[in-house]
């Protein structure tokens, strides 16, 4: 008994509590503490599932571009749509069909450019491509695709009347 | 004092688990963000009930910790005369 009171140093009289006691209450509240912001982030995911049902996009105004015999087959047009701040490109194929595609590049919102030798869209900050068909990154970092400008032709007029993101 | 050992041996496992659960709802709270930000309402709904799954789990296992404290404690207590 004496030696087992010997062992005990006499410091752990003003500090009674134990490491073992220590670490098994800080795991636990850890645990909780956890599952607390779990169920904080199911939250945030159940808010954008609502966001997403019951926020509307506003439909978009229609806007003439141009006259489509204004850009030759295999040409492009720059043009401003839906804002005057957002800056779009048009590109005719040299079958003669428009594709319209925001300007800014998905990766860091530089002004993308039209390559007509393999009808591509190109980013000349971080050499990203994208396709004239469909606005598909190819090549570089962008990973999402380039919101295609709905277009509407009627006679020789080109209108852009929608955003698809 | 030895079940007690064997608690924070096995909370620490659990609160591991659960905390890579978390990093994993975090990811879905981000790509869901996104989702929206992009006009991609379709995976918003699948996301959130993967989100709610993983709270599910997280929420079991949290039970079972307070269970077995709760058991420990039983154990410790000194017996009334």
């Amino acid at each position: 008994m004496k030696e087992r009171e010997e062992a005990r140093p006499r410091w752990r009289e003003d500090f009674p509590i134990a490491w073992e006691q220590d670490h098994y209450v800080t795991r636990r509240e850890l645990a909780k503490f956890l599952t607390l912001g779990s169920a904080l982030l199911a939250g945030a995911s159940a808010l954008i599932a609502l966001a997403g049902r019951l926020w509307k996009p506003r439909p978009r105004r229609r806007v003439r571009i141009a006259s489509a015999s204004a850009v030759p087959p295999g040409g492009s047009l720059l043009f401003r749509y839906p804002t005057d701040e957002d800056p779009c490109i048009l590109v005719r194929s040299p079958d003669g069909s428009f594709e319209a595609y925001s300007q800014v590049c998905t990766h860091l919102s530089c002004a993308v450019v039209y390559r007509p030798e393999d009808r591509t869209l190109a980013c000349p900050c971080h050499k990203g491509v994208f396709t004239c068909s469909e606005g598909r990154p190819i090549a570089g970092p962008p990973t999402r695709r380039l919101p295609r400008i709905v277009l509407d032709v009627r006679g020789d007029d080109l209108f852009a009347t929608g955003v698809e993101l | 004092m030895e079940t007690r050992k064997q608690g924070t041996t096995l909370f620490t496992a659990i609160a591991v688990l659960i905390g890579m659960l978390v990093v994993m709802q975090l990811w879905l709270v981000a790509a869901a963000l996104e989702a929206f930000l992009s006009g991609n309402r379709g995976v918003l709904v699948p996301a959130a009930v993967a989100s709610f799954l993983v709270l599910a789990v997280n929420a079991g296992l949290l039970l079972y910790i307070v269970r077995f404290d709760e058991r420990i404690r039983r154990l410790e207590e000194p017996p009334v005369d």
